[in-house]
């Protein structure tokens, strides 16, 4: 049974700390959250030699440890509770050579908790290029710990580091500063007061109190000692900062060499270039099209593949399984509801696979800096862009990912808008309606399908932006510039990180919705192959005798039974129910029912359909062409037609999302108004514009 | 003078950062007294800037960096 | 006979498992999660 040491990777974002932490596990990870937060939690496992065991969580990146946003708090909290399961044993921090004086500021805060500290000195390819040369035994000397000089790009120093955490209990635990210098009368007191208590840690305590007012462990009673009034405090802060750099500057006045002849020049030849007022915006966009245009084209392929191999396996399981009704489940309920949401596992990947690019490259930061007073104006934040662009993906990451925006009222608006972008559960319900509704032709080389798709997009992204105009206004919440982001140096994305960040999040994304899909499509079946009276159970014999005048072969008359016992099933009633309601938009009630489940999960609608489509059929058409033979019974022509499917495609366009997104908006705005205002306006919203729609186009 | 009135390319040394608006992980990532600002691009309407504050590459708005006491570095 | 009998059971325990799913994740987790803190409405910068 071998020991299991628990290991912190600590270190600013940026500093390849993802890539270590990859290095150190290989595809040995898990992620999960933290619980009560909506933070990414990154474990994984490491073998260190002589066979210890090291449990390794991969931190956020944060600068340092008084914390300004949920992520940075993560940290605080957990190097804070030394009741905590993941307390570390040892914290590695990873910093980078361009950064190293900014990096130590974090190092001498970690190591002042007491806790074993490594550093690690990553992107060591670099120091030659820079002009950068570190004296390693005499800094460790000077900061007291052991150091390990790597670079992940290359593959280096891997080995040397899991030594040395290998070694942790031989590295010292005193710390870089002593805290009482800061004001020595207040910090006099402190220690009197709480004599067996860290001096530094319950600095720490009480200056987090102050920047998020509760903490979640009562291991002191510090209510008494809050003598110090908020800016008093901040002032301690700075005094504090101000201190550790003077002691890491005379660390690095010996430690450390840099030739100024070897400038850098690419960043600054890049940035000139990027973030030009004009070519700037310029590239960001043609960057946005080209990106859009290849999710569109390239996705089309596997897509194609995959609507085919289910429809194939569906009736493949029906010839080799016995006939019954679990059968049907399965082949008719199942398989076709899951193929609905694996059917866009390529668009998901290519979407997360360009944002990961984008991100690990470091040009996401410069078309922050782009759009952010442009979102002002909107009362987003240049921070949204991130979440806005996600979300044609899926909104679910994308309200996460608002987590970074510092300002509240700017994260709250960029949540409640981030539902209007075209996410990828909606693109099902557009293509196959544009399919069947838009004609053929072309206008200045582009096909009216595809400017059909590209004007729902912009129709997405302009309601975000229109609505986040209007909240701006309507909300009355104080809105603070507390703005920062940092501009790292462009790199060359690192293959495996973007790897297993797009297989990370898409997994993710199809287990998390595919379990509710699955569970939907069940009942769903079992709902529309149950009924109860007269007309569903003696089908046959009725439709038979309805058509016994007409000359129709055995194939339609059964088709024509299937869809009379559909009408009658429990589904179908309900369906019925709702018809009057969706009847002036130009539904029915297959429509109104598939509406209604995509609740769940958009692109359920299609899901529904293609079940509701399947149950009682038996040959491989795909939906398209199921659909396209459908009558509307009301006005007699077909039932997806022009005005009908414009009305549907603008009542996509605007209704409010799946169920997963509406929980994770409560999560992360903390109350159920947020969440059921965005349902009722939307849904209102969708239902009128729908309606005007199909009533002016019919 | 201010950060705010950086042309693109001039530098700075700071002397006053103590305003309670500027946020402390600003000051923590070098925007202290003593230490050198450049500014190396702004946005439309100068807002943000575009700055290296003692090394680190960083963007803020306008209403910070004017918040941010400088004098003008000798040529 | 077993046949049926078989397929029956499968459908309707789906069914069942199914429904008390959906009821777990949508009623019973958001009320959990409401255990995180109040945050957000103040300048604490989060």
């Amino acid at each position: 049974m071998s020991k299991q040491i628990n290991v912190a990777l600590i270190g600013n974002p940026n500093t390849g700390k993802t890539s270590v932490f990859n290095a150190l596990t290989g595809l040995k990870q898990k992620v999960s959250n933290y619980p009560g937060t909506t933070v990414d939690k990154k474990e994984g496992v490491c073998k260190l030699p002589r066979g210890l065991k090291a449990h390794i969580i991969d931190l956020p990146g944060t600068y340092s440890l008084n914390a300004s946003s949920l992520d940075e708090n993560v940290v605080v909290e957990l190097l804070l509770n030394k009741t905590d399961k993941n307390y570390p044993d040892v914290a590695v921090i990873v910093t980078d050579v361009e950064n190293l004086k900014r990096n130590l500021l974090l190092f001498t805060q970690i190591k002042d908790l007491r806790i074993p500290t490594v550093l690690v000195i990553n992107m060591a390819d670099l120091m030659k290029r820079r002009g950068i040369s570190l004296n390693i035994p005499l800094l460790e000397e000077k900061l007291n710990t052991r150091i390990a000089l790597i670079s992940t790009r290359q593959n280096l120093g891997i080995d040397s580091l899991k030594e040395i955490i290998n070694n942790y209990k031989s590295i010292s635990t005193d710390p870089c500063l002593d805290t009482s210098r800061i004001d020595p009368e207040y910090f006099d007191n402190l220690k009197q007061a709480f004599p067996n208590q860290d001096l530094y840690k319950l600095w720490l305590v009480i200056s987090q109190d102050a920047n998020f007012g509760r903490m979640s462990r009562k291991t002191l009673d510090i209510e008494k000692f809050k003598t110090k009034s908020i800016s008093e405090l901040k002032r301690l802060q700075q005094k504090e900062t101000i201190k550790r750099y003077q002691f890491i500057n005379s660390v690095l006045k010996v430690g450390q060499t840099i030739d100024t002849t070897k400038a850098t020049g690419l960043r600054a030849r890049l940035d000139r270039i990027l973030t030009h007022k004009v070519w700037g915006y310029v590239i960001f966009f043609v960057i946005l099209l080209t990106i859009f245009q290849a999710i569109y084209d390239w996705a089309t392929v596997p897509m194609d593949f995959i609507d085919g191999a289910f429809a194939s396996l569906s009736h493949w399981l029906k010839t080799v399984l016995p006939a019954g009704i679990a059968t049907n489940l399965l082949a008719e309920g199942i398989v076709p509801g899951l193929g609905g949401i694996l059917i866009f596992i390529p668009q998901i990947a290519f979407l997360f696979l360009f944002i990961s690019v984008l991100e690990e490259s470091g040009y996401m930061s410069r078309v922050v800096f782009l759009m952010d007073r442009v979102m002002r104006r909107f009362g987003l934040s240049g921070k949204s862009v991130v979440p806005l662009i996600s979300g044609t993906a899926c909104a679910i990451p994308a309200v996460m990912a608002t987590r970074n925006i510092e300002n509240w009222k700017e994260r709250l608006i960029t949540i409640l808008v981030v539902p209007f972008t075209t996410c990828s559960a909606r693109l099902p319900v557009y293509l196959i309606i544009i399919a069947l509704v838009i004609p053929e032709g072309r206008f200045l080389g582009l096909s009216y399908q595809a400017l059909s798709l590209m004007f729902l997009y912009i129709l997405g992204f302009g309601s975000a932006v229109f609505s986040a105009f209007l909240l701006d206004k309507v909300l009355k919440i104080q809105r603070k510039s507390y703005f920062v982001i940092e501009m790292p140096n462009y790199k060359i994305p690192l293959f495996r990180n973007v790897l297993i960040t797009v297989v990370e999040k898409t997994k993710a994304f199809v287990f998390g919705a595919g379990k509710i899909i699955l569970a939907i499509s069940i009942i769903l079946f079992v709902l529309a192959s149950t009924g109860i009276g007269r007309q569903f159970n003696n089908a046959d014999y009725i439709v038979r005798m309805e058509v016994a005048g007409e000359n129709l072969s055995e194939e339609e008359i059964e088709t024509r039974i299937a869809s009379h016992k559909l009408e009658h099933s429990l589904i179908g009633v309900a369906g019925k129910a709702i018809e009057p309601v969706i009847q002036p938009l130009g539904y029915d009630w297959k429509i109104g029912i598939a509406i209604i489940c995509s609740f769940a999960a958009r692109e359920v609608f299609v899901g529904t359909l293609a079940t509701i489509y399947s149950v009682g059929q038996d040959d491989e058409d795909t939906i398209k062409n199921r659909m396209k033979k459908e009558i509307n019974p009301v006005s007699g022509v077909p039932l997806f037609n022009f005005a009908s499917g414009i009305s549907l495609l603008l009542f996509y366009a605007f209704a409010m999302q799946c169920m997963s997104t509406l929980a994770i908006v409560k999560k992360e705005t903390n109350s159920w108004l947020w969440p059921m205002a965005q349902l009722v306006f939307m849904t209102a919203l969708a239902y009128l514009v729908a309606l005007i729609v199909y009533q002016f186009l019919k | 003078m201010t950060v705010a009135d950086l042309k693109k390319g001039e530098s700075g040394i700071i002397t006053d950062s103590s305003s309670d608006e500027i946020p402390l992980k600003l000051l923590e990532m070098g925007c202290l007294p003593g230490n050198e600002v450049e500014l190396i691009q702004t946005a439309p309407f100068n807002d943000p800037l575009y700055l290296n504050i003692n090394g680190s590459h960083v963007a803020i708005r306008h209403r910070i960096a004017a918040l941010i006491q400088i004098e003008k570095a000798d040529e | 006979m077993i046949n049926e009998i078989i397929q029956t059971i499968l459908v309707i325990s789906a069914m069942l498992v199914a429904t008390v799913f959906l009821i777990y994740k949508f009623v019973v987790s958001p009320k959990r999660k409401k255990a995180t803190k109040e945050c957000g409405h103040d300048d604490c910068g989060c």
